[in-house]
């Protein structure tokens, strides 16, 4: 198949803590119609199919994709919604314009967790409900909102569902998979705390980014451990806010006169939810890699990959995925990062965007914050932070706590 | 932003406070309700292993993940409920975000006589960080007041 597929439009809102004056939909409403207009299409008459990302317990309601048509533009067209990392809905994209089904796809992603009250409990129902969730706390719920059980005297609780102090937050597994990853790597805590004060350095230069912050090592290891040996300012802090592409195959995009750039290799896996024989080496980013780089003709990653963006939603995140994804050897990510080999100029710049550390965590839309920078870094408008001569770049995606899923797209500029 | 309507006054958005009443009655399924009904008559773990791989699954399950076949009732195998601490991390906050009465150790234990591991809170006196290796057994509730969940494992304790 000849087909090719390319990122034609982008688009995203400010990304903030907290958005109290726009609803989910008017974020979604502004990303799209910025995409649309970067793209130079309407919607209405030029987009063939439109994908959103969304997590129905994260959003606050039920089927999600019955919310989605009238803000992107879809009503009574081809829609649909993936439930997973809005990464996920380009691949899905890349295989609607690349079979010839369709020739314009939108994809959207979003974050409003600014909205959701529970988030710990939320994420905590992710966990296997027999074997595991109970580990973390009592299973009782003494009421639940709206029972007639509630009286004057003792009213329901005003934030969340629940009153149980005793439930642990669910990132307690992050602490775990950092322990292993310090042990099994010989990376050290100090290392994990320099991503941190890398990337909200990063994020300086990143309009976009909400929690820019000039900090050394020594701030990172004085805040307090949450979930040891994971601390408070290795983990990163939610945000609002949406992100939009228009892709397309390459002659439809020649006609429309843009700029294009390629997605030329995608790749995702999911591992074994089981704590109990699932590694905690992200072996899903490994595998999902393998495939994008096969496809995009990767051989060489460390050399063909000018520049890449990876979860970074706890610190050690960052140096775990490098190393899982091949671009440093294993613990040796660390010392990378020391040398300045994942600085703007060095071998692997990465996570310029300032990451889900400098940004935010932007939940179903973080896969798709690192393919805007790496689209954006390929078009050569990234201006401070702008790598030189930038060609090829990666984004790497994963589901977050508790999951062991992710994705990876290669992105290359003009017609390689 | 792309409207040309801004809400500049920062008093008068508003909001409406919505609950998500989500409750669920959740099997245990048949592995589980194997392995729950022995450990409420005995101290020990039941586990099950793969006829052509080999790997012994606990939590038991009824079909290997890495060949997908069936595992019949006579792979199924009792185990102690001890084993080897594989990561362990102390949790400060609750779901909320709000402090615990007391820290929790939360610990994945790699169960002896097994490939698998089960997720449990461990209490010790050892104040390291890391008790990684720590060989802990399983305590658990007298048996007249079992229930059948993973409630009647209370924690694990170093031995």
């Amino acid at each position: 198949m000849s087909r090719r597929v390319c990122v034609i439009g982008i688009g995203h809102t400010d990304f903030n803590s907290i958005t109290p004056d726009v609803e989910w939909k008017e974020l979604m409403y502004e990303s799209c119609q910025k995409a649309y207009v970067d793209a130079g299409v309407d919607p209405r008459k030029d987009i063939d199919s439109f994908i959103t990302c969304a997590e129905d317990y994260l959003e606050g309601f039920s089927i999600f994709d019955e919310f989605v048509p009238d803000q992107i533009g879809a009503v009574l067209r081809p829609c649909c919604t993936v439930c997973g990392d809005g990464l996920y809905g380009l691949g899905t994209a890349y295989m609607q314009i690349k079979t010839g089904l369709m020739d314009v796809v939108s994809v959207e992603s979003h974050s409003k967790i600014s909205d959701l009250l529970t988030l710990g409990d939320i994420l905590l129902h992710a966990f296997d409900p027999v074997f595991e969730r109970p580990v973390t706390g009592p299973v009782e719920r003494p009421r639940y909102g709206g029972s007639p059980e509630y009286t004057k005297e003792d009213p329901k609780p005003l934030v969340g569902s629940t009153k149980e102090k005793q439930r642990v937050h669910p990132y307690f597994l992050a602490g775990m998979e950092m322990q292993d990853y310090l042990r099994t790597s010989g990376t050290t805590e100090e290392e994990c705390a320099e991503v941190v004060v890398k990337n909200k350095m990063n994020a300086f230069f990143n309009p976009l980014a909400d929690y820019e912050a000039k900090i050394s090592i020594d701030n990172v290891m004085g805040s307090e451990y949450l979930f040891s040996p994971l601390k408070r300012l290795d983990i990163s802090p939610n945000v609002d806010g949406a992100i939009t592409f228009v892709l397309a195959e390459e002659k439809t995009a020649k006609e429309l006169g843009v700029d294009p750039i390629y997605l030329s290799g995608f790749g995702w896996s999911s591992e074994t939810p089981w704590l109990s024989t699932r590694g905690m080496s992200a072996d899903y980013a490994t595998k999902s890699s393998q495939m994008a780089y096969k496809m995009a003709g990767i051989t060489n990653p460390r050399k063909q990959l000018d520049i890449v963006e990876v979860d970074d939603r706890f610190s050690y995140k960052e140096l775990q995925h490098l190393e899982a994804i091949g671009l440093a050897r294993p613990g040796e990510a660390g010392q990378m990062l020391m040398e300045g080999e994942l600085a703007k100029d060095g071998a692997i710049p990465t996570n310029m965007s300032g990451g889900s550390l400098g940004i935010g965590n932007c939940f179903e839309a973080t896969g798709m914050q690192k393919a805007l920078e790496i689209i954006t870094q390929l078009r050569g408008h990234a201006a401070k932070r702008q790598v030189a001569d930038a060609e090829v770049g990666l984004a790497q995606a994963w589901r977050g706590i508790p999951s062991g899923s992710g994705a990876v797209a290669v992105f290359e500029r003009g017609g390689a | 932003m792309t409207f040309l309507e801004k809400q500049t006054d920062p008093t008068t958005p508003m909001h409406w406070n919505g609950d998500m009443q989500a409750d669920y009655f959740y099997s245990n399924g048949v592995a589980g309700d194997k392995f729950f009904k022995h450990l409420m008559k005995k101290d020990t773990f039941l586990a099950s292993e793969c006829p052509k791989c080999g790997v012994i699954f606990i939590p038991p399950r009824l079909y290997c993940e890495d060949c997908f076949c069936d595992i019949p009732d006579e792979n199924w195998m009792e185990v102690k409920s001890q084993g080897i601490i594989r990561a362990n991390t102390t949790a400060m906050i609750d779901a909320h975000g709000d402090p615990l009465e007391e820290p929790v150790i939360m610990a994945l234990i790699d169960i002896d006589e097994t490939d698998g591991a089960m997720l449990g809170r461990v209490k010790t006196e050892i104040l390291d960080m890391d008790l990684c290796g720590l060989t802990v057994k399983a305590v658990l509730r007298p048996k007249n007041e079992r229930e059948g969940t993973m409630k009647d494992i209370l924690y694990y304790e170093p031995y």
